[in-house]
């Protein structure tokens, strides 16, 4: 294998593989990387944006296409094209969120949703998400010509357990080993803190997509930590879009629409808004229907979902026991912050100008590719931590239907609680534990997590048996449910089966199917990263031809070249084997001249100490 | 504590002063232990933030995300108690409530006996607030429930006040029942008071919304 091959006998100290730092995002999703020390979002091609549109279309011969290309279809294909799919993470088909506006065929049944898309069976969100990780992933191979297997992957703060798991999963059918689930407004601080080396305390105002989050940070010496966070999962830009759109239906008399439709206006209102940015009043077409919109018209609509931003706030600020005006800065990030009202809104509810001079479509990003060069870069693990919170409380099913707190919210993580359960029967060997997730009172009020029964408690009279259960969050905010019988020592681990997730089966399901799936891109995938790796081959030899021209044997220098000529020749083809053909056979000629090169550097290095010293 | 790793004495630390891997946590250890403080009131809690960082640092999962399974599962046990440790013991009530929990009496259990115990005129007082705050909350007298909480808020500071007063002599001499029960009972009101305020903020917050 010419990956170490000779020709990369110079560079020893290549690390095994790239971590990567991805943002997932409702409308686009970024993946970045610390090359040479610096952050940097990696584009597809050289002079690409490096934003992945989050669309996924499924073709009716089973094909799949993700990103701008996914994009232009969507207009045609409204329910076979997936958008803002990450609205519907780890949730389940009654949501209100899930039946909210949108272009989207559902499959009925079942406790996930589930979307009908052609060539093939209904899939769910994560195997959607799913897809555009994978994209990612590829994207980042490609550029780095070798494997990446492992990211920092951000979820907006105040995801709960279900989506949090559920971006997990996705990570898994994509092949990626998440190194940590970061919050979103965490990873921008990172990407502002490290960049000015700041101190202090910051807001991290978060509008993106679909969700919205704030978190304020502490700095100090390296050290962030989040005093608190707040947010709604289900408030964003695309909200605003469809402020816009529902009046447009409206002209348009449309009270039932057919999902072209609904895919059409969308996309003019999504348009429109951004055109509002910098004008006062722009035009929105939609087939005949011609509609002037004016910013003020807008502003109006979408002041009550600015206002609930403000509400959560006050309520972060509160937790983490600050004032408005003791923090040191503001920092804006998603998309959705370019809206002249919410700059205007934030400016005022905390009393100064916010930051934005990272683009606040790519600090995400930045941050995850910094904290994932932090976790695996060794040389770099005392500079820099990141102390997370949880951002809802988790608690129990108690009497009556009443939620108790174990873990309360923004509870610096890991953190972990115990409660103790006895038997209220004579000889009852089985309890049922409830897990919740929310701030509310009311069990129907909150999010259901898990539920599960407690079996095998030894036949006791009533309020004999004792049995202790544990919940322990990890860095990542994911539960795990731990129950011991203190009479006996008794211990069980309780798999918790997410109420809106899926079992560790059906992932196991997904991940087999994916990989038939893949087969059909495997090839042009290989074909590019062949061709990434001979252009590395052929500078390599072209430096080596030139700096050590004279250690060249007779007729050595024709044979190499001519191999480098199969190599050029190769990587015109589309046959990505006979290209890798190619690569191993220059590698193989270039062999003994290699390796003199390296005993004439190794005799240099030796010259003048005595063997001893080795 | 035998290390995992080369066996020696931990110590109780959290890295093995022989061999520098990560330790196992010493059972029984108290959130003192975890900051190698002694057992008092009286804590600097600025100094106390610095440790906490510290530790933080070296013991925090992200320093072993590509270490053993056996590592990572310290590193998580560990970090999970010195967050806990760091929560209790830089906040002035939750430390008064863990020092009572040493001495033996744990006013967090709901099914605590010590919570029984409260003297009469402690559930008259009770009888009382409940009734006033029930009639500002029927009457949606935000006015008077900030009056209220600001009255509540004071009651509770004096009380906390006794309990860590009662405390500190604990901690001079051998423990006196009669102390422990002294405390026990103003951290009980402590308690009391810090719920009804509990209540008043929701009725504020639902009065604003």
């Amino acid at each position: 294998m010419s990956k170490n091959g000779y020709l990369q006998i110079h560079d020893p100290l290549k690390p095994k593989g790239h971590a990567v730092g991805i943002d997932l995002g409702t409308t686009n999703s970024l993946v970045a990387s610390v090359i040479q020390g610096k952050p940097r979002c990696l584009a597809a091609d050289e002079g690409d944006s490096n934003l992945l549109p989050s669309v996924v279309h499924y073709a009716k011969d089973g094909g799949v296409v993700v990103g701008a290309r996914a994009k232009t279809l969507a207009a045609e294909h409204p329910t076979d094209t997936i958008l803002s799919v990450k609205r519907f993470m780890g949730r389940g088909p009654d949501d209100a969120e899930t039946r909210k506006l949108g272009a989207y065929k559902f499959a009925s049944g079942g406790k996930v949703v589930r979307f009908e898309v052609a060539g093939g069976q209904p899939v769910t969100p994560i195997e959607v998400s799913g897809e555009i990780l994978r994209a990612l992933k590829r994207r980042a191979e490609s550029h780095f010509a070798g494997r990446v297997e492992q990211a920092v992957i951000t979820v907006p703060a105040y995801f709960d357990d279900a989506q949090r798991q559920a971006t997990k999963d996705a990570s898994r059918l994509a092949g990626l080993e998440v190194l940590r689930l970061l919050n979103e407004p965490t990873a921008a601080a990172l990407a502002y803190g490290l960049d000015k080396g700041s101190q202090g305390t910051y807001a991290v105002y978060d509008l993106g997509g679909g969700t919205f989050d704030v978190s304020i940070l502490k700095l100090v010496d390296g050290v962030f930590e989040v005093k608190s966070t707040g947010g709604d999962s289900a408030l964003g830009g695309d909200d605003f879009d469809r402020a816009i759109a529902q009046r447009v239906l409206e002209a348009l008399g449309q009270s039932s629409p057919a999902p072209t439709l609904v895919a059409e206006v969308l996309a003019a209102s999504r348009k429109a808004k951004e055109a509002l940015t910098d004008a006062p009043e722009v035009e929105l077409t939609v087939g005949s229907h011609r509609q002037t919109l004016r910013r003020s018209d807008f502003e109006e609509w979408i002041r009550p979902l600015i206002q609930k931003t403000g509400g959560v706030c006050r309520r972060a600020l509160k937790d983490a026991g600050v004032t408005a005006s003791e923090l040191d800065g503001v920092i804006l990030v998603g998309g959705a912050t370019r809206v002249p009202a919410v700059r205007r809104f934030v400016a005022e509810l905390f009393g100064r100008e916010p930051l934005s001079d990272i683009d606040p479509d790519q600090v995400v990003a930045l941050g995850a590719a910094v904290q994932a060069d932090l976790l695996t870069n060794v040389d770099r693990q005392d500079e820099v931590l990141l102390l997370d919170v949880i951002p809802l409380s988790l608690g129990l099913e108690t009497m009556g239907g009443l939620v108790e707190k174990l873990i309360p919210r923004n509870s610096t993580i890991p953190t972990a609680a115990g409660q103790v359960f006895t038997t209220f029967k004579d000889g009852q060997t089985g309890l049922d534990v409830h897990v919740l997730q929310g701030e509310r009172e009311l069990v129907e009020d909150c999010r259901s997590l898990a539920r599960f029964t407690l079996s095998g408690i030894p036949p006791l009279p009533a309020g004999m048996a004792r049995v202790e259960v544990r919940f322990q969050v990890d860095a990542d905010g994911i539960l795990a449910v731990t129950a011991k019988e203190q009479s006996t020592g008794t211990t069980q681990s309780i798999t918790v089966k997410p109420s809106h997730g899926l079992t560790d089966e059906e992932i196991e399901q997904m991940l087999l199917d994916s990989i038939d799936h893949a087969e059909d891109d495997v090839q042009v995938r290989q074909l590019r990263e062949q061709r990434v790796e001979a252009e590395r081959v052929l500078t390599e030899a072209e430096r080596q031809l030139e700096e050590h021209g004279a250690l060249l044997a007779d007729g050595e220098r024709a044979t190499i070249e001519a191999a480098m000529a199969k190599v050029r020749e190769g990587a015109k083809g589309n046959d990505s084997h006979a290209l890798k053909e190619s690569i191993h056979a220059l590698d193989e000629v270039c062999k003994p001249f290699v390796e003199r090169v390296m005993n004439q550097a190794l005799t240099k290095v030796v010259a003048g100490h005595s063997v001893e010293e080795f | 504590m035998k290390c995992w790793n080369c066996e020696k004495d931990t110590a109780g630390r959290p890295f093995c002063p022989a061999c520098g891997r990560i330790a196992a946590r010493p059972p029984g250890a108290t959130h003192f232990d975890v900051f190698g403080l002694p057992r008092t009131y009286d804590v600097d809690v600025a100094a106390l933030e610095r440790q906490y960082r510290e530790l933080s640092l070296q013991l925090h999962p992200d320093r072993f995300t590509q270490a053993e399974a056996r590592e990572r599962r310290l590193s998580l046990e560990q970090t999970t108690a010195l967050n806990e440790a760091y929560k209790t013991l830089k906040d002035a009530t939750k430390r008064a409530f863990y020092l009572l929990k040493l001495h033996g009496v744990d006013l967090e259990r709901e099914d605590a006996g010590a919570q029984k115990d409260m003297p009469l005129e402690f559930l008259e007082e009770v009888m009382e607030l409940r009734e006033a705050l029930d009639e500002v909350m029927e009457a949606r007298n935000l006015d008077r429930a900030q009056k209220m909480a600001a009255d509540v808020e004071g009651r509770r500071k004096t009380a906390l006040q006794e309990a860590v007063d009662t405390l500190r002599t604990l901690e001079k001499a051998p423990p006196v029942e009669s102390s422990v029960k002294k405390a026990s009972h103003a951290l009980g009101r402590v308690r009391y008071f810090t719920r009804f305020l509990e209540q008043v903020e929701t009725f504020e917050e639902e009065m604003l919304a």
